[in-house]
């Protein structure tokens, strides 16, 4: 029995993109080369900036996104399933599996429908449960265990507040009984005093249920807090992976180092200029060759400069992986 | 000598079919030139409806009382009823920026026309001088090949570009207070980052006062001078910046930071604020924190408190419940 419950290797994602329809078709490198492996019970977050490439990815490992190239594999206790190949029956038992939990929860509850209705469409599509009793069962159970009011599923989804919103969409997303949940931003639009109740929630449903999280987030003092092992993107390329302790403690790459010095520090005495990265990232539609991040590395080597280098990582220490560009640079 | 923008007393109330609702109330703020005074508060705690009082912006069913005061420039606001007075405000004296700076610019028309248009309404001038003062402040702002940007849509820019564009249209007709509403909270940090030295530079350069209305603390300890904490439409702390987030007296600020995650000790538990933020249709007599107060005296849980600032040190003022309380 394999202790990684998903293993990415070298996937691709590439989506078809034509101005109009007489321009070139040309193609959006959204996902390049990645390879990761997510243990069973781990805490895995993904950071980037908008347009790296981490929803695209959480997609693809969970089916919904076509895979370019590579492959995904998911372990479960008997057998595998390999995402690239699958046929209809297997990616039905999957779908059962591995679960997302939305970003925005104003927008990912149907107005019309209780909270009740919404909890229990999962059971009744997948045609877990057998009779509405046995629904009913498993609605109460998982939603007391979200820490919801059992006395308000009757209600509809107008009724509650955002974080209220979040757990509902959390039960929804548990009630399968899953054991792989992709959170893509499922905190980013809370307020701060909700943000750490929910984040709170995830956790502690980690240790009831045995859940793997993959952990998708553009803020990175909460992804610091909640996760084990964090990849940060740029681009469609993985350019650092460590320990959380180990790459807020020590980060290697210049992104993440300019990452990290952007985050406002909350004491008004430390006011230490970020490192600013000049511009913006550049298109996925003409990435730039060699490094990705060179066109905005505060201090890039000439290799690096004329496009000259390939990218890849290296383990410059145990289990803290970097893009070799960056090692060989500086 | 008197402040540039004076708040005394302001309660905005909205008349809804669910009944009045109470957005604001009560709450009195001093800006002077140059400063910035930060607006912290969760979704709901109005902060919006206080900056967008100032520019009298609120739909027609707001009703403000009578003894309330704005006092921008040794003007009270409040009492403009006339277009023209108005226009005086709008965009002249007092400018806006928005969060989603996608929603703020017209999508058929393009950034320069949109910029020219506005100068031409504030400014006695003509179009070609509009015109430079336009490209001027594009560049200004860091956005390169401003000639080429001057002549494309807002599609056409990226986020921060856009965000960029939408400061240096606000600063064109130089106005005296600029109000910033979540300015970085759509962008990425590393772009957030350009802004917040962006915004700094420019309050250092043109002497303007800026009210910034964030929901981040960390983006108020390095912009803010002063800084007032907000609950459910009152304010419940307010004072210099590093009293504030360094000696917080009211629970709510307490809570507020301590929810925070740190990146620089990850040992620390994420302790949220219990309960959520109540409906402001029924909004708790008295105290408006005892709901969700950690440690409520006796007086508070049953509402007998009446809520008000008063000041603990010199310039730092506090919800006199809390300290009664406390």
């Amino acid at each position: 029995m394999s202790e990684n419950l998903i293993s990415v290797n070298n996937v691709s994602v590439n989506f078809d993109y034509q101005e109009n329809f007489i321009s070139k078709k040309q193609k959006i490198h959204a996902v390049n080369n990645i390879n990761i492996k997510i243990k069973k019970g781990s805490f895995f977050g993904l950071v980037g900036e908008s347009g790296s490439g981490k929803t695209t990815l959480g997609r693809a490992i969970l089916g919904a996104n076509k895979i370019s190239s590579g492959n995904v594999i998911f372990h479960d206790d008997e057998r595998d399933y390999d995402l690239t190949n699958i046929n209809k029956q297997d990616l039905k038992e999957y779908r059962k599996k591995a679960q997302l939990i939305f970003q925005d929860p104003y927008a990912a509850l149907s107005p019309r429908m209780t909270v009740r209705d919404i909890i229990a469409e999962p059971l009744e599509v997948m045609r877990i449960t057998n009779s509405r009793q046995e629904t009913d069962d498993r609605v109460r159970d998982i939603a007391s265990k979200c820490r919801l009011n059992i006395e308000h599923l009757r209600r509809f989804p107008h009724a509650f507040s955002g974080g209220q919103r979040q757990r509902i969409s959390i039960a929804r997303a548990l009630v399968s009984n899953p054991k792989f949940i992709v959170a893509d931003e499922s905190v980013a639009a809370l307020d701060v005093s909700i943000q750490a109740d929910i984040l709170n929630l995830l956790k502690q449903l980690q240790n009831e249920l045995n859940l793997t999280y993959l952990f998708i987030s553009h803020d990175l003092s909460v992804v610091a807090h909640v996760c084990d092992i964090v990849a940060v993107m740029y681009l469609g390329h993985i350019v650092e992976m460590a320990p959380s302790r180990k790459l807020f403690k020590n980060p290697k790459h210049s992104y993440t180092k300019a990452l990290l010095s952007s985050i406002p520090s909350i004491d008004p005495e430390n006011k230490s200029k970020a490192i600013e990265l000049k511009g913006e990232i550049p298109s996925a539609l003409n990435p730039p060759s060699g490094c990705v991040f060179r066109t905005r590395c505060p201090n890039p080597c000439d290799n690096c400069r004329n496009g000259n280098t390939e990218m890849g990582l290296i383990e410059v220490e145990p289990g803290h992986w970097v893009d070799q560009c960056c090692v060989n640079c500086n | 000598m008197s402040h540039l923008l004076e708040v005394k007393n302001l309660d905005v109330k909205f008349d809804t079919d669910e009944g009045r609702i109470t957005a604001v109330e009560n709450i009195s703020l001093s800006l002077d030139q140059g400063k910035v005074l930060g607006i912290v508060g969760e979704s709901g705690s109005g902060k919006s409806v206080t900056a967008k009082a100032i520019m009298q912006l609120n739909p027609s069913n707001t009703k403000y009382n009578d003894d309330a005061q704005i006092i921008l420039d040794n003007e009270n606001v409040l009492r403009f009823t006339s277009k023209d007075d108005l226009k005086k405000i709008r965009g002249g004296k007092v400018s806006m920026i928005f969060q989603e700076p996608m929603a703020s610019f017209a999508p058929a028309i393009k950034i320069g026309a949109q910029m020219v248009e506005q100068l031409l309404i504030h400014k006695d001038i003509n179009k070609n001088e509009a015109k430079e003062i336009s490209i001027n402040m594009l560049q200004r702002v860091g956005i390169a090949d401003a000639e080429k940007r001057f002549n494309q849509y807002a599609f056409e820019l990226s986020g921060g570009m856009r965000q960029r564009a939408m400061i240096a249209m606000a600063l064109s007709t130089m106005p005296k207070l600029l109000l910033a509403d979540e300015p970085t909270t759509a962008l990425d940090v590393t772009i957030q980052a350009q802004v917040i030295n962006l915004v700094k530079d420019i309050i250092q350069e043109y002497q303007m006062g800026v009210i910034f209305i964030t929901h981040d603390l960390g983006v108020i300890a390095q912009i803010a001078d002063d800084v007032a904490v907000m609950y459910l439409g009152s304010v419940v702390e307010k004072g210099p910046v590093n009293k504030i987030l360094k000696n917080p007296k009211h629970p709510y600020t307490k809570g507020l930071l301590e929810a925070l995650p740190d990146v620089n000790n990850l040992d620390a538990p994420l302790r949220p604020i219990p309960g959520n933020i109540p409906s402001p249709l029924d909004r708790p007599s008295a105290c408006v924190f005892r709901t969700r107060c950690p440690n409520p005296c006796d007086n508070c849980r049953n509402g007998n408190t009446e809520m008000g600032l008063i000041e603990v040190e010199p310039g730092h003022w506090v919800d006199q419940c809390c300290i009664n309380c406390g």
